[in-house]
């Protein structure tokens, strides 16, 4: 049982942040805890891949020991596998890119609306057409 | 409303817990993940690209393509941001003078 635990744990700290943006995202009404939500969930996926590339054991990092001047056979088994990093790489840029036009939105949201809460954007919104506005 | 997100989170967060359950454990290193493609990348990358770096060799190598589009993801980014942004701070002073 408490194998199991161990060799499960770090998944489940996942999936736990997970819940938490998830919940951010979709229960807070102000829109920039929205966004930090969103950008837990983004951690949580990031940190879920790269510990799906961990060995135990003497592993080295996915860097090639002695560089360019090795002409030793390079063993599967030395090191950790490189793609999930490689691929979470290119999740981060994703992330920044997302997150930088949200926080522009938002911006451009609360000089409109002096507000960067949802409902009351909306009754604003919904005020400014029962006026014809 | 708060307690059907919570129920729905809490409905999505057992789902995954439960498909934890059939991964492999942390740091096996006879995962899937660590056996099927990953050693052809880690015992050939040196040779084939003469990076040490195995990461570097196969965002800049391997992936070179998706690196190019990965920089107009940011490039169109930082458009969006601009156009967005676009003469705010004008604005703003024409809002102190008036």
């Amino acid at each position: 049982m408490l194998e199991f635990i161990i060799s499960k744990y770090n998944f489940w700290f996942y999936v736990i942040l997970m819940m938490i943006g998830l919940y951010a995202m979709l229960a807070k009404r102000n829109l920039v805890k929205k966004l930090i939500g969103m950008n837990i969930f983004q951690t949580a996926i990031i940190l879920f891949y790269v510990s799906i590339g961990v060995k135990a054991g003497k592993v080295h990092v996915p860097i090639i020991i002695g560089g360019h001047g090795t002409h030793h056979a390079i063993k599967a088994a030395d090191y950790l596998n490189p793609l999930p990093h490689v691929l979470m790489l290119t999740a981060i840029v994703v992330s920044i890119a997302t997150t930088g036009v949200a926080l522009a939105v938002l911006i451009l949201i609360y000089r409109r609306y002096k507000t960067l809460n949802e409902d009351e954007i909306l009754a604003i919104r919904q005020a400014g057409r029962e006026t014809g506005a | 409303m708060k307690t059907v997100i919570l129920i729905f989170v809490i409905l999505a967060g057992g789902l995954l817990l439960y498909g934890t359950m059939d991964m492999p454990a942390w740091g096996d290193p006879n995962s899937p993940a660590n056996t099927y493609v990953s050693p052809r990348y880690i015992e050939e990358a040196m040779e084939a690209t003469e990076t040490p770096n195995i990461v570097t060799a196969v965002l800049a190598d391997y992936r070179g393509y998706d690196t190019m589009g990965e920089t107009t993801v940011i490039f169109t980014a930082a458009i969006a941001c601009a156009l967005l942004l676009r003469g705010i701070g004008s604005a703003r002073k024409e809002e102190d003078e008036s």
